[in-house]
């Protein structure tokens, strides 16, 4: 038996987003296998996307997808674009640094998945958003889809000025027209 | 019957193109909201057939005011240029409590019912026309109570309901909303969704709207048994596809539709004039 409230999503959307609440719901109920779709997709959203990142936690990508969402919890993370980049932050002060660090694979991988997301998601009216880290010299450019023939782009510049580093691990800037022709500053992500 | 396609991101462009060509379908959707960096006018030229607007992140039930006015303006830029059949949103939620979910949230019914119909009435009023509302495929039990709600939104908004036929597949296995009770709603709809859906992973199962397999034998079945509460002059029906896009399994479905269907009231008025 359920004691838990599970008459609407309503009453489940804490845990919608929580490996570790999840758990507290018997696994035969249809409150169970409704939060555990929900997990599932934030699971595929990161490793479909970062399949590299398998590499360093083993196949089933738990030893960073349960602590990471733990923490995520705590930070109460949007969510929103920068997704990916908040799993390199919290890699990059956990057990995986190392390897993390060794390989520039990642980095790029997870960069361009989070420009890739603010090109589909974002409906300001900005054209393109432009990644820095201070791991690396190079930047990210999401472009929105600009053409019915065409989807959203993505492209890797390895400037051969290269822009101050962003004072944070990660910065951005956007723009407003389909040309990278300013640079405002970088902005912080917001959680 | 008119038939549609949903047309969500350029990849599937020449495939659109060779369906409208080809007559599997008589009018696309556009997610119209993943569009709006391309002008307007390339889009009203890019398919030489009538055109449906669906929005995916108005946000409307969490987003304020100004940016709900900023979305509308460029949206109305859209209808202008296109001059669409219906424009079309969801009743869903896109977060709690600021966090994002990637598998959106359904609403409460009923304790939710007066906020949705004041945003409702507030949204229909920014963008300037008649929305129709998107039911949800609805898992867990509370959605037995989403035909009264949409019953009820429809009457007091005026608002119209795009009803999903195999989201109320969905919420028929997963909660058992009975078909019958969604009567007085497909009979006041003009437009409609049909697509596949697939059973979760672990028991026990729950049947997920996933728009990427074949029609199922249920839901055709029930377009059957509710055939002429369906078809009406000038409705339409998009079949969905996000997944797993296969030209000749896509083709199959729109053939079982036609063939339940027949051909659309226009279709036939350009045949008598051809023959
Ligand atoms: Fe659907
Ligand atoms: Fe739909």
């Amino acid at each position: 038996m359920l004691s838990l409230p599970s008459r609407t999503d309503r009453d489940l959307y804490p845990a919608l987003m929580s490996p570790v609440l999840c758990a507290n719901y018997p696994t035969d109920h249809k409150a169970f296998v409704r939060i555990d779709v929900s997990l599932r997709i934030y699971w595929h959203t990161l490793f479909d996307i970062c399949p590299e990142l398998l590499e360093l936690s083993g196949p089933d990508g738990m030893s960073i997808f349960r602590p990471f969402m733990a923490w995520a919890g705590e930070k109460k993370l949007a969510f929103d674009w920068s997704y990916y980049l908040w799993v390199y932050v919290w890699l990059r002060q956990s057990p995986f640094k190392d390897r993390l660090l060794a390989d520039d694979k990642y980095l790029r991988s997870i960069m361009a998945a989070s420009a890739a997301r603010w090109a589909i998601l974002d409906r300001g009216r900005d054209c393109g958003i432009v990644i820095g880290c201070a791991d690396t010299k190079n930047l990210v450019i999401g472009w929105k889809c600009r053409s019915v023939r065409l989807g959203r782009e993505i492209e890797l510049i390895e400037p051969e000025e290269p822009l101050p580093a962003p004072p944070d691990i990660f910065g951005y800037f956007t723009l407003q027209s389909f040309e990278l022709d300013i640079f405002p500053g970088w902005q912080s992500l917001a959680r | 019957m008119r038939l549609g396609f949903n047309f969500t991101l350029g990849d599937t462009y020449d495939m659109v193109q060779r369906l409208i060509a080809e007559r599997h379908i008589d009018y696309c959707e556009f997610l119209i909201d993943n569009f709006f960096c391309v002008d307007p006018n390339e889009l009203a030229k890019a398919f030489d057939c009538p055109i449906g607007l669906h929005i995916m992140y108005s946000k409307f039930l969490e987003a304020d005011r100004p940016m709900l006015v900023d979305f509308a303006a460029r949206l109305r830029d859209y209808i202008d240029a296109l001059n669409p059949i219906y424009v079309s949103d969801h009743i869903l939620r896109f977060s709690h409590e600021g966090r994002a979910f990637f598998h959106l949230g359904e609403i409460d019914y009923s304790a939710e019912y007066e906020f949705v119909r004041d945003r409702v009435l507030q949204w229909q009023e920014i963008v300037g026309q008649r929305i129709h509302f998107e039911n949800y495929p609805s898992i867990m039990d509370g959605g037995r109570e989403a035909p009264a709600f949409f019953e009820r939104l429809m009457k007091e908004t005026g608002a119209g309901v795009l009803f999903d036929a195999s989201n109320a597949v969905c919420s028929n296995r997963n909660c058992g909303t009975p078909f019958e009770a969604w009567r007085n709603v497909i009979a006041g709809a003009q437009h409609f969704h049909v697509a596949g859906y697939r059973n979760s992973l672990i028991e026990p199962f729950i049947s997920l709207d996933t728009h990427a397999e074949a029609l199922a034998p249920d839901t055709l079945a029930f377009l059957e048994n509710f055939r002429s509460v369906f078809d009406k002059p000038g409705a339409t029906m998009t079949y969905e596809r996000d997944d797993q896009i296969e030209f000749d399994d896509i083709v199959a479905d729109l053939k079982l539709l036609r063939n339940l269907f027949g051909e659309p009231e226009e279709r036939r008025h350009d045949l008598a004039l051809s023959a």
